[in-house]
């Protein structure tokens, strides 16, 4: 339940990785000392920390094309929980070292083992591991901020911030709490003097008008083979968000997500902390399980004490029957040029208007593109000859026919190769979609503003909104081999 | 200076040891403490300076001692500064806690501890600013933190206080009512633990724990529990599992009191952070499982809040409490629920990485109600995990690399475990493809990541599956294809059959694949052969002949082709790299067990590359290669060799001949040193000499004196005559013990001079030393210079039986003046006569000259017979006249190269006389001191 250790790890100016920020909890290690007893293996110093951790991670050595340590194939990267294999006077296998990666940043902590060391404790058996795995992902999401792209900048300001962060979260390794993101919280006011126990994770409290946000967003993926042997995929995920400035210390609010009447049921079930009970119905419906019709179909209740942040109250999968777009491609070789033909289908259920729908399709492994001859039925084409891409755009709205086509050939006849990957070689491509939906969910599911309750003293604004998005949207060229990427399918 | 605090501080926590090598850590310690003190240091420095006594408090406080003094410090610092610097008194306390716990001082009660323990204490309980700014709030929270650190590592340190912690638990409505909890509940925990080490404890001592109204009979017994829970048990986890046995506390039902703690702290867990709701959790399990009084039922209002969860640490703490109450809180329904969600968290979208997997490791161990293995920690599936529900987590191309292979590794031990019929089959089937499918993209080229997994993926299958020849056949052709086109692998096909050989013994397919690549190696055109290419063969080719069951003709016939200079440019372009791995190859097969079969074509290889290849060290290499392979047994080679191989092993990436003459061959070759010394040269008894004078009587020498002279004189005319004495002497063993070195054998003795009166000798050879054999005589010939006694200094080197060679110092050798001399040398035929008259030619030129020459008289009481015995004993061989001539007897010593010693000696009334004359005056002092000995042995031995 306790951390030995904590290191942060990034690029340098110059490109190398190096040790950013350390913090070893030296009455942990007190206690590692005692557990472990002669199977004990210290801490080692920041530079022999850092070059085993590389060497774990598969990062060390980079120029050179096999390191036996590092490379050896009996090796499981056993992720999250790394072994380093320290050398010298205190040899020994320092586990489990935690490592979360994100961009330019590597984060690792070293859990306490307070179990009897041998033989090796299963990682589920130490709480520290995912108390660690927490401490490590906060921390992360602290240093890099909800942008996807960090700016190094930033990064140092608050890498600067960590000491006093950790007084706050980890003073002496028995992590207590994940940072705020942003900025550290001031010491909020005085509170109220009830009798009610202020939440812990609650930094202040809320003074002015209630205003209660819930966002809906649904993701759907899909995975188009065009192929009899190959079952088309596709799922949807959606994820609720809500803003909560409601007065009190602890102040109840209930969400209700509904579906329309011959909705399928929502599955996998995951609510945030806060939410104070649960119906078991609600949980019972999973995504691995065969479908059972009687499922619990909704309302679904989620009540809940929020914290003053943004916070994602719960996420949902959902089997939907088809899938908003359904697409063909084909490709088909001639001599020294690709003839190409697209078919894009909106399926008559979507809402025709999109916020954007782009069609982005990328050639690999050959040379770049010299003439493009396509017409499309529909939208526009760009041409990115250094990318070796076509991005087709479709704009806010499908035809009447609801279905698009593009068709031509393009001569790979340009003077440098283009971009190569390992997956799309010879006529194995794909066309992959993008594109959102405002104001529509593709299970259904609503969150309806009367059914917000708040139970406060003033009436709060509720605005609730929904979309729906695309992600990993995948058309694969029928006509060339397609990598699997579900088990489901050969089941 | 705070810039240079800051550089020195992170120098320090950068390289602790390395810092502290440049002064002490009595000075850095003390520098700090000073700063500290110091009014002119800025706070924001302050808490830069506590931090090396916060992560190496035991570095900087070498002893207990140390520790108390520099706690006594702090607290000082800490009483005299104001308390708006909440941040500093903040680290002052953490930087307190470091020291007093890792220096032992809390452990042996001292009497700082005590104090700080006082004034966490005050801390903790000052709520007088919660009408005010809350400003010493977070003070309060670190001084709680601490206080849970301090029972943390000493546990039971605050049993005492229970009922004070729990009040102010129960009264804090500020956040930090979590920081109280949190204590609150370790110190029952550790409190409960503790009376289940007291025999006797019950319902009773519980109550009086909570209510803190102890007896004082009760006191007594907790303190001998604090002194006998040293060990570390009670820091341990006590969630064991359906195999661990958790110490239990028999109350029997009525702990009510205890029950209704545990219900507050359950319902107010809700407010906690995840993160100390899931500790919270574990020590509120651990307390239920210590008291079987207590249901554990009284988790279960709470589950489906903690099972619905999206926080990793919540739903671990759930699993948790699994393991500790299996059947007891959970049903079979249950069970089949977590798992489920257990396989859904595992790919699920909003996951990251590392929480997937650890997903992944908890469906592994999965806590099951009625495990059937004993859980001794190795991955096993649960029974409830099907195929159909394993189906969500098999490997795409589209994971990363550790979600990739640990999905590989868990649908192998799913399909494992289902056989290859039905849905095994099926599964194993979509496996296969998938690795063909990595396989693929490794083939066009992917990034080094990818390939370094798809061969851990391939490992695990064939780990899994070898068995299924079907499989495991197809992938070595196809692996025999990739490597022919991408031979850069051959480091990653080594390893792969290496491990699949150690990993699996009982399974061939490691030599199979080597058998494979052998034969597309030596098969391939030799056209487009790059010399990287080359290279990357002769490896896998040298890999191969470790192979005793791989046949190696093709190999040898490969070797050839690509070394002989009409069909290839090889040996003139001469490649040293190049040409050490080919002998890489031959050093292998020279090993191998078919050696017989091979021995003329690796013999011709071999020749080929000693005539034509044009590195000179290959040549050479090639060469010892060929001596060893075509003069020693078949025996000898294999053990010159193999020692060499053993100790490389396999990863050896050591060239031919270092790997030959190195490692093991090292004892063998180099020339080892004796302790002691092992055997010595002792002087030989005299031999009769031979030309006793006495029998050529009948000879005649010149007639006349001048004559005899002249004679004399003219044999010296070559340089060589007369210069050498011979020495005998035995070799024998110095009297000790070492069986060792009983038998010896090719010694070589080796002699030094320790001045410049000789010619320097030549060593001398002994075929053997035997100790239960007669000692070998040494004939030690000395060239004089100037012919005066000596020292020699001897040293050997000789052969052990077992083979190891050694160097030993032998004693010294003394040369006594007496061993130098020679008889008068005159040709053999000479009698009496002649040699008499050089002698009487050389006193009468000593006489009459000055220059080098010299006469003395040396006189000492002896009686007749003593004289006579005298003469007998060491003069004989240099007597000229006559031994029957008693009046007066005349020696010659010959001394080489040219000097001469001539005696008269007679007895006079008063004592014997030595008349000397020498024509070399500087052996007057050595021929004194010579006859001074003889004489005075000769009185000893008749008085």
């Amino acid at each position: 339940m306790t951390v030995r250790g904590l290191w942060i790890i990034s690029h340098e100016n110059g490109g190398n990785l190096s040790i950013r920020f350390s913090r070893r909890f030296s009455t942990v290690e007190h206690r590692a000392k005692s557990l472990a007893g002669s199977s004990y293996v210290a801490v080692p110093e920041e530079s022999t920390f850092l070059q085993l951790l590389l060497t774990e991670l598969g990062l060390s050595d980079s120029g050179k094309n096999y390191v036996a340590l590092r490379d050896d194939c009996l090796y499981r990267p056993r992720s999250p929980a790394l072994e380093l294999h320290v050398d010298g006077p205190a040899k020994g296998i320092l586990w489990p070292v935690l490592t979360v990666s994100q961009g330019p940043l590597i984060l690792a902590c070293l859990p306490l083992v307070d179990v009897p060391p041998d033989p090796r404790p299963p990682l589920a058996s130490l709480l520290s591991v995912s108390q660690g795995l927490t401490l490590l992902a906060g921390l992360q999401t602290f240093l890099l901020g909800s942008g996807s792209k960090p700016d190094s900048e930033g990064l140092g300001s608050r890498l600067a911030m960590v000491p006093s962060v950790l007084l706050q979260v980890c003073p002496l390794g028995t992590p207590l709490d994940v940072p705020l993101p942003g900025t550290p919280a001031t010491p909020t006011a005085p509170t109220s003097v009830g009798t009610q126990k202020q939440p812990a994770w609650k930094t202040g409290l809320h003074r002015g008008r209630a205003v209660v946000n819930i966002g809906l967003i649904e993701t759907v993926r899909s995975m188009q083979y065009g192929n009899r042997s190959r079952q088309d995929l596709w799922d949807v995920y959606g994820t609720v968000t809500c803003k909560c400035e409601v007065e009190g210390v602890l102040p109840n609010v209930t969400v209700t997500l509904s579906l329309p009447p011959n909705g399928s049921p929502l599955q996998d079930i995951l609510v945030h902390p806060c939410v104070t009970s649960l119906d078991s119905s609600i949980l019972t419906a999973s995504s691995v399980d065969n479908y059972d019709g009687s499922a619990f179909s909704g309302p679904y209740k989620f009540p809940f004490s929020p914290p003053l942040e943004p916070f994602r109250l719960c996420s949902y999968t959902s089997e939907v029957p088809v899938p908003p777009i359904l697409g063909s491609y084909q490709l088909k070789e001639e001599e020294n040029q690709l003839r190409v033909s697209v078919t894009l289908k909106l399926h008559e259920s979507i809402k025709n208007s999109f916020e954007f729908c782009n069609a982005h399709l990328p050639f690999f492994n050959r040379d770049q593109m010299g003439v493009v001859d396509m017409k499309v039925s529909s939208g526009q084409l760009d041409v990115s000859k250094e990318k070796n891409l076509l991005v087709w755009v479709l704009g806010q709205k499908f035809p009447k026919s609801r279905e698009v086509t593009m068709e031509g050939k393009i001569n790979f006849s340009g003077p440098t190769p283009g971009p190569s990957d390992p997956l799309c070689t010879k006529l194995t491509a794909y066309v992959k979609l993008h594109f959102k939906v405002p104001d529509m969910t593709l299970s259904g599911c609503y969150v309806d503003q009367h059914s917000v309750q708040v139970y406060s003293s003033a009436k709060p604004r509720i605005v609730t909104s929904r979309e729906l998005q695309s992600k990993e949207y995948y058309i694969w060229n029928s006509t060339g081999t397609a990598p699997v990427s579900s088990g489901q399918m050969m089941m | 200076m705070a810039a240079n605090w800051a550089e020195r501080i992170s120098a320090f926590s950068r390289r602790p040891s390395g810092f502290l090598s440049g002064t002490t850590a009595e000075a850095f310690l003390a520098e700090l403490l000073r700063e500290l003190r110091d009014d002119r240091a800025t706070y924001s420095v302050k808490i830069l300076l506590l931090s090396p006594l916060c992560e190496h408090p035991t570095l900087l406080c070498c002893s207990d001692s140390v520790g108390e003094e520099t706690a006594l410090e702090l607290m000082s610092v800490f009483a005299q500064c104001p308390p708006k610097s909440v941040q500093f008194r903040c680290h002052l306390l953490l930087a307190l806690t470091s020291v007093l716990i890792c220096t032992s001082c809390v452990k042996s009660h001292s009497r700082a501890s005590l104090d700080f323990l006082d004034v966490l204490l005050q801390i903790a309980q000052d709520t007088s600013d919660i009408h005010t700014d809350g400003s010493q709030r977070p003070l309060r929270a670190i001084a709680c933190e601490c206080l849970r650190e301090l029972e943390a590592c000493c546990p039971g340190l605050l049993s005492q206080r229970l009922e004070l912690l729990g009040g102010l638990w129960q009264q804090e409505t500020s956040r930090l009512h979590q920081a109280y909890a949190e204590l609150y509940t370790l110190v029952l925990r550790n409190a409960i633990y503790q009376l289940t080490q007291e025999t006797g404890a019950g319902a009773e001592h519980l109550k009086a724990l909570l209510g803190g109204n102890t007896s004082a009979a009760w006191e007594a017994d907790q303190e001998s529990g604090l002194a006998s829970s040293k060990d570390s048990a009670i820091l341990s986890s006590l969630i064991l599992g359906p195999m661990g046995t958790v110490p239990t506390l028999h109350t029997g039902p009525d702990c009510k009191e205890l029950r209704s703690v545990l219900s507050t702290l359950l319902d107010e867990s809700y407010l906690l952070t995840p993160l100390c709701q899931a500790t919270l959790l574990r020590r509120l399990t651990e307390v239920v499982a210590m008291v079987p009084g207590v249901p554990p039922a009284i988790f279960r209002t709470h589950l489906l809040r903690l099972l619905g969860t999206s926080e990793v640490s919540l739903l671990h703490a759930t699993l948790l409490l699994k393991c500790a109450f299996t059947d007891s809180l959970f049903s079979s329904e249950d069970e089949a629920f977590i798992l489920k969600r257990l396989v859904v968290l595992s790919q699920h979208l909003l996951l990251s990485t590392p929480e997937k997997l650890f997903y992944m490791d908890c469906i592994l161990h999965f806590p099951e109600n009625r495990p059937i293995s004993c859980g001794d920690g190795d991955e096993t599936l649960p029974v409830l995990l099907t195929p159909q529900l394993a189906s969500a987590l098999v490997p795409t191309v589209f994971n990363d690399s550790a979600t990739l292979l640990a999905r590989f590794n868990m649908l192998s031990l799913v399909y494992l475990e289902e056989g290859e019929e039905g849905q095994g089959g099926q599964g194993l089937a979509y496996l296969y493809e998938h690795l063909s499918s990595l396989l693929s993209m490794v083939e066009n080229g992917c990034g080094r990541e990818l390939v370094v997994t798809f061969f851990r993926a391939a490992f695990l299958f064939l780990y899994y599956f070898c068995h299924v020849e079907r499989y495991s056949n197809d992938l070595t052709k196809q692996l025999c294809q990739l490597y022919l086109n991408h031979t850069k692998l051959a480091p990653h096909f080594i390893n792969l059959a290496d491990q699949t050989q150690d990993r699996l013994s009982e399974s061939s397919w490691s030599v199979g694949l080597l058998k494979a690549l052998q034969r597309v190696i030596t098969e391939a055109p030799l056209t487009q052969l790059t010399s990287h290419d080359l290279s990357r063969h002769l490896k896998m080719l040298a890999r191969v002949a470790e192979e005793g069951e791989i046949i190696q003709q093709s190999t040898l016939t490969f070797l050839s082709s690509i070394i002989t200079p009409s069909s290839s440019s090889l040996c003139t372009g001469g490649d040293w790299r190049l040409g050490n791995e080919i002998l890489r190859v031959c050093r292998h097969l020279l090993v191998h067990p078919s050696l017989d079969s091979l021995l003329t074509p690796l013999a011709d290889v071999l020749q080929l590359l000693v005539c034509h290849y044009a590195d000179m060290e290959i040549q050479d290499h090639a060469r010892l290669y060929y001596t060893l392979l075509t003069t020693l047994s078949r025996e000898k080679l294999a053990g010159v060799l193999a020692q060499g191989m053993e100790e490389g092993g396999r990863q050896d990436k050591k060239q031919s001949l270092s790997c030959l003459i190195g490692e093991g061959l090292t004892s063998t070759l180099t020339i080892q040193q004796t302790e002691r010394a092992v055997f010595r040269l002792i002087e030989a008894p005299p031999e009769p000499r031979a030309g006793d004078i006495n029998s050529n009587e009948v000879q005649k020498g010149p007639e006349e004196a001048s004559a005899s002279m002249e004679a004399y004189r003219d044999q010296f005319s070559d340089s060589s005559f007369a210069s050498e004495i011979t020495l005998q002497y035995q070799l024998v063993h110095i009297n000790s013990h070492d069986s060792h070195f009983d038998q010896l054998f090719s010694i070589r003795l080796h002699f030094s001079l320790t001045d410049h009166h000789y010619e320097e000798l030549g060593d001398i050879s002994v075929p053997c030393l035997l100790r239960e054999r007669p000692s070998a005589i040494v004939q030690l010939t000395l060239k004089p210079r100037k012919p005066y006694p000596t020292s020699l200094h001897a040293s050997a080197i000789f052969t052990s039986p077992d083979g190891h060679t050694w160097h030993t110092t032998l004693p010294d050798i003394h040369v006594a003046f007496q061993q130098t001399f020679l008889p008068l040398p005159v040709p053999s035929n000479w009698g009496r006569g002649g040699t008499l008259s050089v002698f009487e030619g050389l006193w009468d030129e000593i006489c009459s000259e000055s220059g080098d020459s010299a006469m003395s008289l040396f006189c000492c009481q002896l009686k007749e017979a003593a004289l006579n015995t005298l003469v007998e004993k060491h003069f004989l061989p240099f007597l000229i006249s006559d031994a029957s001539h008693k009046e007066e007897f005349k020696v010659l010593f010959f001394l080489p190269p040219r000097s001469h010693i001539l005696l008269k000696v007679s007895s006079e009334e008063d004592a014997v006389h030595f008349n000397i004359a020498t024509d070399n005056w500087e052996l007057l002092s050595h021929i004194n001191s010579y006859l001074l000995k003889i004489t005075s042995l000769q009185e000893d031995t008749l008085s």
